[in-house]
C-alpha cells in the first residue's frame, strides 16, 4: 500500500473531531435522513412509511451525430476507437448508452450501489461493464465512507456525465470533460457541513486503476443559494505509454487542478469550469456555458477550448511524437436546445463548430499519417433522446 | 332581494374559481415541533436533501406529494424554483451517484398532515385549506 493512502487519515481524524464537537447528537429515535436509511419512529410519534430495501432504476441516451469533416474522427472520449467523420458520416456511437442501476439500503448506516453501463468502449463493442459498485457506511448522515469502484468528481458534472437527462447539453463540453478520468477502485470519505447559509461537502479519495495508479485527490463543493462552487486537486501515476512524452518505460506523476462555478436560479443558468493538467507538459482547458428556460425548451450556448501543452523542465527532451501530442489544441462553439417533451424524457439537438489550432489536428483520432488539418474548421450536428426510469 | 340573489352565486363562483385555480401551498410542521418558521432557502435545502436537520439542529424528515399533483408542482416552482423536469434531473444525479434518495411520498394533503401531526421531525407542504390545529405553518411562500 502506498504512503499516500495515509495522507487521508489526518483529514478523517480532523473531520471526526469537528463532528464530535459541533454536531448535534444523532437522535436515535429518528436516525438518518440523507442516504435514505430506514428509520424507526420513537414511541408516541407516527412512523413514516419505510423506503424499500432495494431501488431499481436506470437511464439512457439514443442519439446520432454527423461531422462535416471526413479526414478524421470526432470523439467525445479518448477511449473510443472510432468516431464520427472519417469512419462514418453518421454514427450513434458518440451519443448512445443504456445503464441499469440498483441501490440497496442494507442497514440504517449501510447502503450500496451497482451500476452497469452498455456504451461504446475501447474494444469497439457495447458489452455491458460494471461502471460503479460500492458500499457506503454513514457514521452520521453528514459523514460517510465508501469502498469500491467510485466516480471521480473532477468536474461539476463528472459523476453524472453519462446521464444525459441530468444536464441541458447533448454532452458536457468536450474540450474539458474529455480530460476526466471516470472512475477508480478505492476508498473515499466525505464530510458535509453547514457554514452559515452555505453547505460544503469535502471528499478525500484514494484509488487505483490499470492506467492511473496511486490516484489520490481532494474534492470540494460549496453550495450557496443557487450558486455552486467546485474545486479539486488530484494526482496519480500514469504510464508513459499513455502519455507518449519521450520518457520511456516509466510511470510519470501527473496532476489535475480544477475549479468551477455554476449559477442556476431556475429560469436560466450559467456555468464555467477550468482545469490545468501537468505531466511532462502542462495544458489548460476551460468552457463557459449559459442557457435560458422557456417552458419546456432550454436553448443554450457554450464556448470551450483546450490549449496547447508547454513542456516542463526536469525531463529528457521530448520526442517528435510527444511534441505533436502536446501541441494538440482546439476550440468549440456549441449551440443547442433541450426539449422536455414528456415526463422523464428529453430531446436535444446541438450544433458544434470546432476549430483546430494552427499547428495541430486537435483531438481528432484516426487521421491518416501525413494528413495536415491545421487550422481547419468543421461542424458536428448531434440529436439525442435521453430518458430516466 | 334581486340584488342578493345575483351576488351570492357570483361570490360562490368566484370563490370556487380562486380556490381551484390558486391552490395555496404552505409549508407545515407538527404543532409539537419547536420549529416556528423557515425561509425558502432553508426549506429548499431540506427537500433537496442538502441538509438533514432543521436550523435548530433537530432532524428533519421531508414528506413529498405525488408526482404530477398540482400542489407538488406549486411547491417546487414557488419555493425550490424547479419545474418537474428540473427536479427529475436533480434527483437522477443524486440517486445514480449514490448521494441520497428523494423524500418519502404520501398520497395527499390529509395523509401528509396526519403524518406530520404525529411526528415532530416531519415537514411537508399542503394546501392552506387543509391546515388545522395539529400542524403549524412555518412558511407561506
Amino acid at each position: 500500500m502506498s504512503k499516500k493512502y495515509f495522507l487521508a487519515i489526518p483529514f478523517l481524524i480532523a473531520a471526526g473531531v469537528s463532528l464530535a464537537e459541533t454536531s448535534p447528537r444523532d437522535n436515535p429515535t429518528t436516525g438518518t435522513g440523507k442516504g435514505g436509511a430506514v428509520q424507526s419512529a420513537a414511541p408516541g410519534t407516527t412512523s413514516l412509511p419505510d423506503l424499500p430495501m432495494f431501488k431499481f432504476g436506470g437511464f439512457g441516451s439514443l442519439g446520432v451525430s454527423h461531422s462535416s469533416l471526413d479526414q478524421g474522427d470526432y470523439v467525445l472520449s479518448n477511449s473510443m476507437p472510432k468516431g464520427v467523420g472519417r469512419s462514418s458520416e453518421w454514427t450513434e456511437s458518440n451519443n448512445t448508452r443504456l445503464a441499469a442501476h440498483v441501490t440497496g439500503n442494507f442497514a440504517p448506516k449501510v447502503s450500496g450501489l451497482l451500476q452497469v453501463d452498455a456504451e461504446y468502449q475501447e474494444n469497439g463493442t457495447y458489452n455491458p461493464q460494471v461502471e460503479f459498485v460500492n458500499v457506503k457506511y454513514a457514521f452520521i448522515p453528514n459523514f460517510y465512507m465508501r469502498v469500491g469502484r467510485l466516480a471521480i468528481p473532477t468536474f461539476i458534472d463528472s459523476e453524472n456525465h453519462d446521464i444525459g437527462y441530468s444536464f441541458a447539453w447533448v454532452n458536457p463540453p468536450v474540450d474539458l470533460y474529455q480530460l476526466s478520468i471516470h472512475s477508480t477502485d478505492g476508498v473515499d470519505a466525505t464530510y458535509r457541513s453547514e457554514i452559515g447559509e452555505a453547505v460544503n461537502s469535502i471528499k478525500a479519495m484514494y484509488g487505483n486503476r490499470s492506467t492511473a495508479k496511486d490516484m489520490w485527490g481532494l474534492f470540494d463543493k460549496l453550495e450557496y443559494g443557487q450558486a455552486t462552487f467546485h474545486a479539486s486537486y488530484q494526482q496519480r501515476r500514469s504510464s508513459t505509454q499513455n502519455l507518449l512524452t519521450g520518457v520511456t518505460d516509466a510511470w510519470i506523476q501527473n496532476s489535475d487542478l480544477s475549479v468551477g462555478a455554476s449559477y442556476d436560479p431556475g429560469d436560466w443558468f450559467a456555468m464555467s469550469e477550468w482545469i490545468q493538467r501537468r505531466s511532462t507538459f502542462k495544458i489548460n482547458a476551460m468552457y463557459i456555458s449559459t442557457g435560458y428556460r422557456i417552458n419546456k425548451f432550454t436553448p443554450y450556448l457554450t464556448y470551450g477550448q483546450i490549449g496547447p501543452g508547454s513542456f516542463l523542465t526536469g525531463y529528457p527532451p521530448p520526442t517528435a511524437a510527444a511534441i505533436e501530442r502536446a501541441n494538440r489544441a482546439q476550440s468549440t462553439v456549441s449551440l443547442g436546445v433541450r426539449w422536455d417533451f414528456r415526463r422523464n424524457y428529453d430531446f436535444k439537438i446541438q450544433y458544434d463548430q470546432v476549430t483546430l489550432s494552427d499547428n495541430s489536428n486537435g483531438y481528432l483520432i484516426n487521421v491518416p499519417p501525413g494528413v495536415i488539418l491545421y487550422g481547419s474548421k468543421f461542424h458536428v450536428i448531434s440529436a439525442v433522446v435521453d430518458f430516466v426510469f | 332581494m334581486f340584488r342578493n340573489s345575483l351576488i351570492l352565486p357570483l361570490l360562490v363562483a368566484v370563490a370556487t374559481f380562486v380556490a381551484s385555480a390558486h391552490a395555496e401551498v404552505v409549508v407545515v410542521v407538527s404543532s409539537k415541533s419547536s420549529v416556528k418558521s423557515l425561509t425558502s432557502e432553508q426549506t429548499t435545502k431540506i427537500f433537496l436533501g442538502k441538509v438533514v436537520t432543521f436550523p435548530n439542529g433537530q432532524t428533519a424528515f421531508p414528506i413529498d406529494q405525488p408526482e404530477g399533483s398540482a400542489i407538488r408542482d406549486e411547491f417546487y416552482s414557488k419555493v425550490v424554483h424547479k419545474n418537474s423536469s428540473q427536479l427529475t434531473a436533480y434527483w437522477a444525479k443524486v440517486i445514480f451517484t449514490g448521494d441520497g434518495r428523494p423524500p418519502k411520498l404520501l398520497a395527499d394533503n390529509v395523509a401528509v398532515r396526519k403524518a406530520i401531526a404525529g411526528n415532530p421531525n416531519a415537514i411537508g407542504y399542503i394546501d392552506k385549506s387543509a391546515v388545522n390545529r395539529s400542524v403549524r405553518v412555518v412558511l407561506k411562500p
